[in-house]
């Protein structure tokens, strides 16, 4: 097994595969490195890989109406190899926020094509792969759903909410 | 004994082979519903997928007290049932036949051990499922941004009126 590859192992959404369906998506993943500074993935656009960050830490950042540019998260790789892009996996959407190194950023970069080719071709790692990141999508529409139901709730009972709460909640559940 | 159902023509199964489809449809069962009858009540159990291959259900959610939302119709062919499968297995929201209705339902715990035991056939099934919440989670971003975005000039102007806010919230989130 591959540096790399041994890399891949580490990260949660691929764990549950073999070490040769690990290598099926490893055939044209590329190591990356982005300094300081710069857009991995960028808003609006669609990214044509996803990025599995082995080390180094990044912000996420969404445009707000009104121009001005929030930050909604930082992810450390260092403490938890992850990744990015994934849920353009399951559609040609353009990506929602633009995630940023932070520092000196490691990454996997395994293009969409790969996952689209495996998927045309009927390889079950890729379907594995599909039923992980659905179960996460399902589980975070689920939780903002409940997350906006409570805030309805909470204004109707008294007229108010703490909307500075619902607000920092509904950018967590929204990101996590 | 019930005949073994056609998955042959339902969107949902065209990735899959003959024989992952006979592979599912194996394990499912024909149901009919009619109009105004419950297939999932709120708050109470989600354990069947079910694939509706003809017909209409609305979905309604008692997000107030005493009153019923009406969050969408659906018409065949589509599946219902899916985030009891993907999450936990209590109906978020209740689910009606509007008109009479054709089914076929097949258990969640079945389909999960199908999926733990990497079933292609059960996995081909979810990857489509997954597209479907893809595109649903690509328009709860917008929905999320816009929200954000009128908490923010509510902040900035501080005008904000809850009743307004509630039934802007209430009309606009997707679910």
């Amino acid at each position: 097994m591959g540096m790399t590859e041994e890399r891949l192992q580490r990260v949660r959404l691929f764990e549950f595969l073999t070490d040769e369906e690990r290598s099926e998506f490893m055939q044209d993943a590329e190591p990356a490195v982005f300094e300081a500074g710069t857009e991995i993935i960028s808003e609006s656009t669609e990214p044509s890989s996803i990025f599995v960050l082995t080390s180094g830490r990044v912000e996420i950042h969404k445009k707000i109406p009104g121009g001005r540019d929030r930050l909604l998260a930082e992810i450390d790789a260092d403490r938890d190899a992850t990744v990015v892009g994934e849920r353009g996996l399951l559609g040609r959407n353009k990506a929602s926020a633009t995630v940023r190194a932070a520092g000196r950023v490691e990454a996997i970069l395994i293009p969409r094509e790969t996952f689209w080719r495996m998927i045309s071709d009927g390889r079950p790692a890729a379907f594995k792969l599909s039923y992980r990141i659905a179960r996460t999508l399902a589980q975070r529409l689920t939780r903002l759903d409940e997350e906006v139901v409570e805030a309805i709730r909470d204004l109707e009972r008294r007229g108010e909410t703490d909307l500075e709460a619902f607000r920092d909640r509904l950018i967590v559940e929204w990101i996590s | 004994m019930p005949s073994t159902p056609s998955l042959d023509g339902i969107p949902l199964f065209e990735r899959l082979s003959p024989d992952e489809r006979d592979e599912l449809a194996e394990l499912m069962e024909p149901a009919r519903f009619g109009p105004g009858t419950f297939i999932y009540e709120e708050g109470g159990p989600e354990e069947t997928l079910y694939v509706l291959t003809s017909g209409a259900v609305e979905v309604h959610k008692q997000v107030l007290p005493g009153r019923l939302h009406r969050l969408a119709t659906m018409e065949a062919p589509t599946v219902i049932g899916e985030m009891g499968l993907l999450t936990e297995p209590r109906a978020a929201a209740s689910v009606t036949a509007k008109t009479p209705v054709e089914a076929h339902g097949i258990l969640r715990d079945q389909l999960l051990e199908m999926l733990d035991e990497d079933s292609l056939a059960a996995c081909k099934l979810v990857h489509e499922i997954g597209r479907t919440l893809a595109e649903r989670m690509a328009r709860t971003d917008e929905s999320v941004a816009s929200l954000i975005g009128q908490l923010e000039r509510r902040n900035a102007r501080g005008d904000y009126d809850p009743d307004v806010f509630g039934d802007r919230l209430l009309s606009e989130w997707g679910f």
